[in-house]
């Protein structure tokens, strides 16, 4: 079972990570929902404009064996989307944390990173 | 094989017309421009290359007259030739369904007496044989239970579904928009009477349960669950898939329950027809038939006619169109008269035995999901070759290798037991000689994978075409002709 | 019993095998209770050839259906079968098999599907094609819901043409969501479009339009696609799948989900069932359609090959969050067609729809002379109509009957209108020809024959 895990980013319950930087958040899967999915085969478009909730799902990612919504980590804006991932999905499965990253949104309210894990947590969680 | 489409060639004929087109009539006298289209491109290929073509085709196909199809919960039984030569007799084939009711009198009164019929198998009141496929069923069912609560004044969104239930289950009642409660089995694989008591409340139409269940198990404590739902009011709800295991032996409505569906492609012997058509009726207790879908079919005594009788303003309505899947209802009949009383009975006794050998017989190199006896079917699990890098999944690829249609892999799926299962229902149909080949197909697979794994991760080795990327075929899907040229354009 | 190899002797066998003396101890968990005692109330087991002879006797009371040529569709055609259809469809390696899950096994049905998907794709003018709902009517309805999905919204605006069947089935399924449904009248046999401008707004999620209509007529697809634009989704529905061998195809008048019943090719009537139909939609909605599908790929080898596809839209892996609960489908139905339609073929298919509607429109022109009926709507039409009878309606109707034809639809019974009182809706199709034509012509010009 995969299981990586990066310093320095929020993790929420569902399974995404969340990277801050000057108040805009980088959010994708985290390599064990990847691992879990297996070969994922699309991704259902999110468009820039759409306000997210934290916790709630935006889009959902298919694999050839089921179906996941994705949550917002965390409130905000979609700024800008990872384009490429409508071509190809197969960077969610060898690169989650990288080239895998999903949307970037503007943050709503930053009080709410404390809902989210830090890596030292969901390795924690993810242990059971 | 090459694709019709790579066969065809400008000029060839399949078709014949006769001379008389009509050439006295001008096209452009008849339809306005708005109303003709290019013309559109399909194949042109001789009536001789058309049969060589699907002839060729239907050899890659594996059928039930070939061998063993012990699929789980589908009852792949014996479909009698009769049942097809009766099913395709001039009259019924040409009948149309609004011809005048007093020149389709055969037709009727064969839907009114198999409703007879049916109703006594499975202890119900009336039965409606709209439904066209098990889940269609389902969704006419969960319909009809909603309509009943909104006739009677109460609220109720919610439907309890056990973790074990085919997935058609939460589907048909999100379809009524049901909000889907999921309930754990217990470790004895059946219904968790604690928690169905503490589930079950006055905002729940009730529960849809199989049984005996996907795993193969009749659940003991039915009694209680039917105390506990109709204690508050709701009712219960039977999927009829795994009906192969109790005809004559228990019945449905003699176990409380109000709504059944039974699939007529499953237990009652119409065939599978690579996907249907097959028939999902239902049957309810009679306080429950004024919201059945309409028209239902009934006999006037004093005029002596069969006719079909609109169900009230209470009725659902309809839920396709004309009356039902007459075929599948003939044959379905046809079977019935066939076997008698105590033939239905032989049937899912004979069925339950043969489940229980495989069990029996099976067991020591493949652990059972609950090792206790089963019904109709039973399911092993192929866990303790994972050690040898081989899946279930490996283990069904090299069934196809000895000459046998692997059972279901995988359903049904949930904790604790029911994981990396196999599902193995061999029905009535199947001879000890059959069963006895297959128990030696499988002690052979399982040595295999101890001592030459490479030959079930590989599998199929003897089939026609080997196995398949299914992520290719998600991630760039191509669906017809036209889009594997574009591709190839690329 | 001829189906059940077993006999007493292995049964008994195989219990001793299994480590139990009798059949009660495999069975002891059901509860005494609720176990049924005695016998099954039904007939004794019949001989095969007792029961040929009562199917026949059944049979012998549907009253010369082969015979009969049927004056009416109304959402069922008879067409001529070619002997090739029937043939092969005996052979038992497609219709006794499962459902295609394990690819390996069933590259036959998987490519049959294949071909078929790209026939209707061709046929529509759709990209994404499932090739199976159990009908016309639900597949109508799973377009209604598919276009809910789709837009998030929940109104949507059906033509009263759509065929009553049909419009039942909407209601029944869409009840549950609350779903307003508002039905758009018509004038002159088609449906108005001053109407549905008026009634289309920003909450509308499609408009349901059947072409040809249930009366015959023939909707301009396109103009309807202009008027409504981006407002919302327009689904077309056809219930004579034949006619696309004439008319534009939907996908080329800008309908998004083309709906249509594929009774016609190849299946026989049934009574009713079980037929087919197509749901087919732009490519952008792919994962939104219901049902299965079947995509072409490789095998571990190269070797082309074909699978059901997208299966994650599916009742088995997305439970109650699948596009519908739909699984086993009419696939039977399926390679019936794709047999037919590879027979017909491109020039077939063309030359058969033609004759259709030469033959209708050359009846109805016959009719009219004959000074029994009158005209209701002068409108274009495909391959039926409708004539208002002027003589006895009764005695027309029994002289057909007599004469080896079912009668033409009376509706009043199914669009109960004052002004639909004594009209026939005629279907014709190619099972006729001029000769049977002048002979009905014949019949209903000589205010029918005496009942007896």
């Amino acid at each position: 079972m995969s299981n990586q895990i990066i310093e320095g980013l929020y993790y929420s319950k569902s399974d995404e990570w969340l990277k801050v930087e000057n108040g805009i958040g980088t959010l994708g899967i985290t390599d064990y929902a990847q691992d879990q999915l297996g070969d994922i085969v699309y991704v259902e478009a999110v468009e820039t404009g759409k306000v997210l909730k934290q916790g709630e799902p935006f889009t959902t990612i298919e694999s050839v064996k089921a179906v996941s919504d994705m949550n917002a980590p965390a409130s905000g804006e979609v700024i800008e989307v990872n384009e490429k991932l409508a071509e190809d999905t197969s960077a969610l499965n060898s690169d989650p944390y990288g080239e895998g990253w999903v949307a970037r949104i503007r943050l709503a309210d930053e009080s709410e990173l404390k809902n989210l894990m830090s890596a030292a947590d969901y390795a924690a969680y993810r242990k059971e | 094989m090459q694709l019709i489409f790579e066969k065809s060639v400008k000029g060839k004929q399949g078709y014949s017309l006769p001379r008389d087109r009509f050439s006295d009539i001008e096209l452009s006298a008849c339809l306005p421009d708005y109303a003709i289209g290019r013309k559109k491109e399909l194949t042109e290929v001789s009536e001789v290359e058309v049969i060589r073509h699907f002839t060729r085709l239907s050899k890659l196909n594996y059928g039930l007259d070939d061998g063993f199809y012990p699929l789980g919960s589908c009852t792949m039984k014996y479909n009698p030739r009769i049942n097809e030569r009766l099913a395709g007799l001039s009259p019924f084939i040409h009948a149309h369904p609004l011809a005048p009711e007093e020149t389709v009198q055969g037709s009727l009164e064969l839907m009114y007496r198999l409703n007879r019929l049916l109703c006594e198998i499975n202890a119900m009141d009336q039965f409606t044989m709209a439904p066209a496929a098990g889940a269609h069923g389902e969704l006419t069912g969960s319909l009809v239970m909603r309509q009943y609560f909104r006739k009677r004044g109460e609220k109720r969104s919610k439907m309890l579904i056990p973790d074990s239930a085919h997935g058609t289950n939460p589907a048909s009642a999100a379809m009524a928009n049901f909000q889907v409660v999921e309930f754990r089995s217990n470790e004895n694989g059946t219904v968790d009477l604690k928690q169905l008591a503490e589930l079950m409340d006055e905002e729940t139409v009730g529960l849809m349960l199989t049984n005996p269940n996907t795993v193969g198990l009749y659940d003991e404590g039915i009694v209680e669950i039917e105390k506990i739902i109709h204690g508050k009011g709701g009712l219960l709800y039977y999927d009829g898939a795994n009906l192969n295991a109790s005809l004559g032996i228990i019945r449905p409505g003699d176990a409380g329950f109000d709504v059944v569906h039974l699939n007529l492609h499953k237990t009652f012997s119409t065939p599978h027809g690579g996907g249907g058509p097959g028939a999902g009726v239902i049957g309810v207790k009679a306080d429950l038939i004024p919201y059945l879908p309409t028209p239902l079919v009934a006999y006037d005594s004093k005029k002596e006619t069969y006719y079909l009788k609109d169900n009230g303003q209470d009725s659902i309505g309809m839920v396709r169109a004309f009356w039902a899947n007459f075929s599948v209802l003939l044959k379905t009949y046809a079977w019935i008269l066939s076997m008698g009383p105590q033939g239905l009975y032989e049937a899912s006794e004979t069925s339950v035995i043969n489940a229980n050998y495989l069990l029996s017989q099976l067991k020591a190199d493949y652990k059972p999901a609950y090792d206790r006896y089963c019904g109709h079917e039973c399911t092993l699990t192929g866990r303790e070759y994972r050690k040898y890098g081989v899946k279930t999944l490996d283990i069904s690829k090299r069934i196809m290798d000895y000459g046998m249609h692997p059972p279901t892999i995988y359903f049904p799926h949930f904790a604790p037991y029911a994981e990396e299962t196999l599902m193995i229902e061999p029905t009535e149909s199947e001879s000890k000689e059959t069963l006895d080949a297959f128990i030696g197909i499988m002690r052979t697979i399982a040595k295999e994978a101890r001592e030459n794994p490479a030959l079930l991760t590989e599998a199929p080795h003897d089939t026609p075409i080997r196995r398949t990327n299914d992520l290719l075929a998600a991630r760039r899907p191509v669906l017809t002709y036209d889009d594997e040229l574009k591709l190839k354009e690329q | 019993m001829r189906y059940i190899p077993m006999t007493p002797q292995q049964k008994k066998g195989m219990l001793e095998a299994i480590g139990v003396d009798s059949f009660e101890a495999l069975i002891e968990s059901i509860p005494e209770a609720v176990r049924l005692k005695g016998a099954l109330k039904i007939p004794p087991a019949m001989a095969e050839s007792e029961l040929e002879e009562h199917l026949l006797s059944l049979a012998r009371k549907n009253r010369d259906g082969e015979t009969k040529k049927p004056l009416i569709g109304a959402g069922c055609y008879r067409h001529f079968i070619p002997a090739a259809v029937r043939a092969l469809l005996q052979r038992e390696e497609f219709w006794t098999c499962y459902t295609p899950y394990q690819p390996e096994l069933s590259q036959g049905t998987l490519q049959s599907i294949f071909e078929y998907q790209s026939y209707l794709s061709r046929l529509t003018g759709m990209e994404a094609v499932i090739p199976s709902i159990y009908d016309g009517a639900s597949a109508t309805a799973e377009a209604a819901l598919m276009a809910l999905r789709l837009t998030h919204k929940n109104r949507i605006l059906v033509a009263s043409l759509l065929h009553p069947h049909y419009r039942e089935t909407l209601k029944t399924y869409l009840a549950p969501h609350g779903t307003e449904i508002v039905f758009l009248p018509f004038s002159g046999g088609l449906t108005e479009q001053e109407a549905l401008e008026r009634a289309l707004d920003d909450r509308t999620a499609a408009v349901i339009i059947q072409n040809p209509n249930f009366l015959g007529g023939l909707e301009d697809l396109a103009k309807l696609s202009a008027l409504i634009g981006e407002q919302a989704l327009l689904i077309s529905v056809t219930t004579e799948s034949m006619s696309l061998g004439l008319l534009p195809a939907p996908g080329a008048c800008g309908v998004d989900i083309a709906v249509g019943n594929t009774q016609s090719f190849g299946m026989d009537l049934d009574f009713g069932g079980p037929h087919n139909a197509y749901l087919g939609s732009r490519k952008k909605y792919l994962r939104q359609l219901p049902g299965r599908i079947v995509g072409e790929t490789v095998d571990r080898e190269g070797k082309r090959a074909f699978v059901m596809t997208l299966r994650a839209r599916e009742q088995d892996i997305r439970r109650e969050k699948a596009t519908s609960n739909i699984c086993t489908n009419h696939n039977l139905n399926v390679t019936a067609a794709n047999i037919f339609l590879s027979l017909l073929g491109t020039e077939g298919l063309y030359e058969t729809a033609l004759l259709n509607t030469k033959l209708a429109h050359y009846l109805k022109g016959r009719l009219l002379s004959s000074g029994t009926f009158s005209e209701v709507y002068d409108c274009p039409f495909y391959n039926e109509f409708l004539l208002k009878v002027k003589g006895n309606p009764e005695r027309l109707r029994q002289g057909l009957l007599d004469a080896g034809f079912i009668p033409p639809l009376a509706l009043f019974e199914l669009y109960p209108e004052e002004a639909f009182r004594d009209v026939w809706l005629f279907a014709v199709t190619e099972i006729f020809n001029r000769k049977s034509l002048d002979r009905v012509v014949q019949i209903l010009s000589e205010g029918g024959t005496p009942c007896n």
